[in-house]
């Protein structure tokens, strides 16, 4: 979930008033936002954001918007937005995309701001508006990444091709040499991290003015000049690159809202596509690019369980900043400008639930009449439970994860038929186990202060690979107990294995072992149901206790409860 | 002050019963007094002293001249030197083997009696080297018998008993350990005198009132019953509060028991258990849930891949090509969709369950309207360990599927499961978020313990992760985050700690 930091000041300035933290906490899920903190000896407000669909809500003037609206009901209105039969001015600022990053990159757009001089704390958070969009909605700079810049150094119009990593150098910020685009990628901090988005393409993405000054590497680094904006200054230029256009035109939007929302003046830009787009060749950004959307009253009434008028339903979404229309039982929403998370009308009735007020919807039970019923496996392990608690068995309960060294090479087995995870986080969990047999050989290793004899059992999923399976693998529902004494041997293995399966109601016989490096030769069986080799049990071999550390011999059995059942 | 006679061994009541205010109490006349056993002589002084009915008044040193069985033979047979002389003067004179075998004494045994009564003159050797009697015994062997007589009552004999002459005489007949073959063993003694103290004395007044003797019954055993002796008799009333010893019973473990606790809820609530396998793919884990193949949740460092096989082999059909057709287009549901085009290989990729609602999409499948579904099913999660966070761990989850139900039924549903499951004592319900869902509602609580938390989340699947899976009736779907509900239960307050393998630890865990 994305989390915010935001000086007092400037959240409730934008706000237009202040709250207290338990206003705060009563308003914020309007905009499923929650007070993450509130320092108040650095005057910072800190916000958790949960709808990861919604990026407009990542900043401290999208969610002071959000609780404008719902407060007041009123619409804010945006005046800088063309769209494709109405083109606000762009007094000859443009930036040209050349087809040479077409496959690379596809796409930068841009727009300008001025007015309002940038002090610490506003230059901070537009930069950490900028990081949440371009780190989550983003990802990672791999869909979205941003550069702001001094808009007063730059000779329009902006150029954005795909050049030589080699031959193309400018001194990025940070720094004060000049490097090839290459070279960035391998030295500086920034290319390091963001430079493997572009670098297995023989040519870079590469941003420059009328002049031919440097304005930056993107999705890396922007020039040490052109691209470093500092504290006083009052002219932006912000550029969006990405291969997804839909994806830039919301990041625009979002920031220029939130630009304005602050106070600056927002300046088109002129911006010619390298190809065909579903908006033309050439559009004027910020521009609006979402469709109208449409929901039936009677989808709101069905889901909600509420028959909400028509009227209710465009008072409820207008405080939640949409402007609705309804005719012949349909609502008709004009999305605004920073959302474009509509994509079915039941998007519509969330905001109608949430803007008429998640406290006027009374609960009621559902009234269809249906039966409980326990799960097969779960009914069945009950009366194995209840078995081996009788005979004096500690039910214990593990971690499906470990390591091989548990897992396999403690127990002396192969490990040919465990599932491994290809992207372990840590060798201690980079296994499924493939028995319970190893953990409950972990919790000998650990219990030698608890009073003997140790008798437990785990009933719990193991999973093994199997090719007669879709997966490759099966997952076994799966009984494993253990028990260790000073005397304890086969014999008692076997009276615990007969009462379980005379009173399970189970036919049995018993096979041997053979080979199986877990049990003294000759002193374990197999156990055969259905013609069907359902478990094993016997003594553990003293190099399996050896290797877990245990020095008191024991007994273990492994049944598969599945194969069992039936 | 209180006194519980009941907690009073026979052996401590017999004794209290036995001595006096201000009278010395001693081994000796315990012993002697009532019989007991050196052994049980201690218990009962150690038992008393603790209870603070006796005190210790004073301790000394003590050499003991024992009898031991030689002696107590040599009491009845006579000494040696006493039947030699006796013989001797009955018989005759005799040589010294002859002797030996008529009294059946050992030739050394005779050879120092002789020489010991030969030189006080009692016997001598003749001409034919043959012993006689000459004179009177001596004093000293009298002084033995006598010695050998008195020990023969009690056992022993004290050394400050006894005069000049009687140490004289003892000392030949005594060793100080390993003497079997002497007639008395010395032994070093502490004499410990008790005296009774005024609660000694209170017990004693106690005991005498509630009359009880210490003759009472102890253990009952199966020939008292047969033989209808327990008839004869009372029963030695026990200490109730008598210290209890440790047992080790077979056991549930109380997280399970736990969760079983909430399975059996929902299963009243009218919920239909479903489960199923570990690995899964990222078909069911994510796109069936109308999570976009870019979403960041899918990200390599948010689910673990199989690493072998890397795919599943097929996804069933249709699922595949509705749920493919939504993501691209909104296929039928009345969606826009993501609008990409859907990744058919990285759908088939293998990966660990990483949330319980993947089986309430596979549940869609094959699910009866109305109906409802629940499941308590382990899930992984790419997270470091800590105390908040396990490597896989359950989740508990659910979904209810039927003509009408709506945003009201699911609030509904969410605030029994707060009060049935929870306890909760007041609910509040906010807008949430989730992929699947819209709208979302999370439940926050008010518990009597834990105060505010989020108890769950919930919402109404969107259409396009229904109508793809063949379900056109809308369907509430609620998960529980129950694990803190179940450390609170449980006293724990580290997730790790509800898979501990600590054998001691699940031994004496239990849930309030």
């Amino acid at each position: 979930m994305p989390k915010i930091e935001v000086p007092e000041n400037i959240f409730f300035s934008l706000l237009g008033k202040r709250m207290s933290d338990e206003e705060l906490i009563d308003i914020f899920p309007v905009a499923k936002a929650e007070l993450d903190g509130h320092d108040t000896e650095n005057h910072v407000i800190k916000i958790e954001l949960n709808d990861t669909n919604r990026p407009d809500l990542w900043s401290a003037a999208g969610v002071a918007r959000a609780l404008r609206c719902y407060e007041t009901g009123e619409i804010p209105y945006y005046d800088f937005f063309s769209t494709k039969d109405d083109e606000r001015p762009s007094e000859g600022r443009m930036v040209i995309d050349d087809e040479s990053a077409l496959g690379i990159r596809d796409y930068s757009i841009g727009f300008a701001a001025r007015g309002k001089t940038v002090d610490n704390d506003l230059l901070v958070n537009l930069i950490q508006s900028q990081e949440k969009l371009c780190t989550n909605f983003g990802r990672k700079r791999k869909t979205i990444a941003m550069g702001i810049y001094r808009s007063d150094l730059i000779r329009y119009p902006v150029h954005y091709a795909a050049v030589d990593p080699d031959k193309t150098k400018f001194v990025p910020l940070g720094m004060t040499e000049e490097l090839s685009l290459r070279e960035i990628c391998e030295k500086h901090p920034k290319g390091k991290e963001y430079g493997h988005i572009v670098s297995s393409f023989p040519r870079f993405p590469y941003l420059y003015d009328d002049n031919g000054d440097t304005l930056s590497f993107p999705p890396v680094i922007n020039s040490a000049r052109i691209g470093a904006v500092e504290i006083g200054d009052s002219d932006f230029f912000i550029e969006v690159s990405g291969p997804i256009l839909d994806d830039l035109l919301l990041a625009v939007s979002i920031l220029a809202c939130d630009m304005s929302d602050m106070g600056f003046e927002i300046l088109p830009v002129k911006c010619r596509f390298a190809k065909d787009t579903p908006y033309g060749r050439e559009i004027t950004v910020p521009y609006y690019f979402q469709k109208p959307m449409a929901a039936s009253l009677d989808l709101v009434h069905q889901k909600l369980g509420e028959d909400l008028s028509g009227e209710e339903c465009i008072e409820a979404l207008k405080r939640m900043g949409v402007y609705s229309i309804v005719d012949d039982g349909m609502i008709y929403a004009n999305v605004p400008e920073y959302r474009n998370d509509f994509l079915h009308g039941v998007d519509i009735v969330e905001d109608v639930m949430i803007g008429h007020g998640l406290g006027n919807f009374e609960p009621v039970m559902p009234s269809d009449f249906t039966i409980g019923r326990l799960s097969p496996v779960e009914e069945f392990s009950r009366k194995v439970k209840g078995i081996l608690v009788g005979l004096g068995f500690q039910e214990m309960m593990y971690n499906y994860l470990g390591s091989k060294r548990e897992y396999i090479d403690n127990m002396h087995v192969s490990g040919e038929d465990a599932v491994f995870i290809a992207n372990p986080m840590s060798e201690n969990y980079e296994v499924i186990r493939p028995s319970v047999l190893p953990c409950l050989l972990e919790s000998e290793s650990v219990s030698g202060h608890a009073v003997y004899p140790h008798s437990i059992f785990e009933i719990g999923k193991i999973t093994v690979k199997d090719p007669e399976d879709n997966s490759g693998t099966r997952t076994i529902d799966s009984l494993g107990f253990f028990s260790s004494n000073a005397a304890i041997g086969y014999n008692d293995a076997a009276s615990y294995i007969n009462t379980l399966m005379y009173f399970l109601r189970k036919e049995y016989t018993l096979a041997e072992a053979g080979d199986d490096p877990r049990f003294i030769p000759g002193r374990a069986a197999v156990i055969m149901y259905n013609g069907e080799r359902v478990g094993i049990f016997g003594e553990t071999h003293p190099q399996v206790l050896e290797s877990w550390g245990c020095s008191m011999p024991s007994i273990m059995a492994e049944i598969d409860l599945d194969k069992l059942m039936n | 002050m209180d006194i519980d006679v009941k907690n009073l061994h026979p052996l401590e009541v017999k004794l209290l019963r036995h001595v006096s205010a201000g009278e010395d109490i001693t081994e000796g006349s315990i012993i002697s007094g009532l019989g007991y056993k050196v052994g049980q002589c201690n218990q009962a002084f150690s038992w008393l002293s603790s209870k603070g009915c006796l005190e210790e008044v004073s301790r000394t040193k003590k050499t003991i001249y024992e009898l031991t069985d030689t002696g107590r033979a040599m009491k009845e047979e006579g000494l040696p030197a006493e039947r030699i002389y006796a013989f001797l003067k009955e018989k005759g004179p005799h040589a010294m083997p002859e002797i030996a075998e008529a009294l059946s004494l050992e030739k050394s045994d005779v050879g120092s009696a002789f020489g010991l009564l030969s030189s006080k003159g009692a016997l001598r050797l003749n001409e034919e080297r043959k012993a006689e009697a000459a004179g009177e015994l001596p004093e000293e062997i009298a002084t033995q018998r006598s010695l050998l007589s008195r020990a023969a009552e009690t056992g022993s004999l004290e050394e400050s008993g006894l005069s000049d002459a009687e140490k004289k005489a003892i000392a030949p007949l005594s060793k100080k350990r390993g003497a079997s073959s002497s007639p008395f063993r010395i032994q070093e003694r502490e004499e410990v005198v008790y005296r009774l103290t005024d609660k000694g004395a209170e017990m004693r007044t106690a005991v005498i009132n509630a009359n009880i003797t210490g003759e009472e019954f102890g253990v009952l055993t199966p020939q008292m019953i047969q033989t209808g002796s327990w008839k004869n008799g009372t029963f030695r009333p026990y200490g109730i509060n008598a210290p209890t010893s440790r047992l080790i019973p077979g056991r549930r473990n109380a997280y399970s028991e736990y969760l079983q606790w909430v399975k059996d809820k929902l299963i009243a609530l009218g919920f239909e258990e479903f489960d199923g396998p570990l690995v899964e793919n990222e078909f069911w884990n994510g796109d069936a849930l109308f999570m976009p193949q870019f979403h960041s949740a899918r990200d390599i460092h948010d689910v673990y891949y199989v690493k072998d096989p890397v795919h599943a082999k097929k996804i069933d059909e249709p699922w595949l090509s509705q749920v493919a057709a939504t993501h691209e287009n909104g296929w039928h549901t009345g969606s826009r969709g993501w609008g990409y085009s859907f990744d058919h290989e990285f759908t088939r990729r293998q990966v660990l369950r990483s949330q319980g609602t993947v089986l309430s999409a596979h549940q869609l499948t094959k699910a009866h309207v109305p109906g409802k579904y629940f499941g308590v099913v382990r899930c992984f999660r790419y997270d470091q360990v800590d105390a908040t966070h396990g490597a896989d761990f359950y989740q508990t989850e659910g979904i209810v599927i039927g003509k009408d139900v709506n945003l009201r039924n699911l609030l509904g549903l969410l605030k029994m499961f707060a009060e049935e499951i929870a306890g909760a004592e007041e609910v509040k319900y906010v807008p949430g978020y989730f992929p699947f869902t819209e709208p979302s509602i999370e439940v926050h609580i008010k518990h009597p313990v834990l105060g505010w938390f989020e108890l769950g989340g919930s919402g109404i699947f969107r259409p396009e992760v229904t109508e793809p899976l063949g379900i056109k009736e809308p369907v509430l779907a609620w998960g529980l985050g129950i694990d803190r509900m179940a450390l609170m239960h449980l006293g724990l307050s580290d997730l790790r700690d509800l898979f501990t393998p600590d054998i001691e630890s699940v031994r004496t865990r239990r849930g309030n």
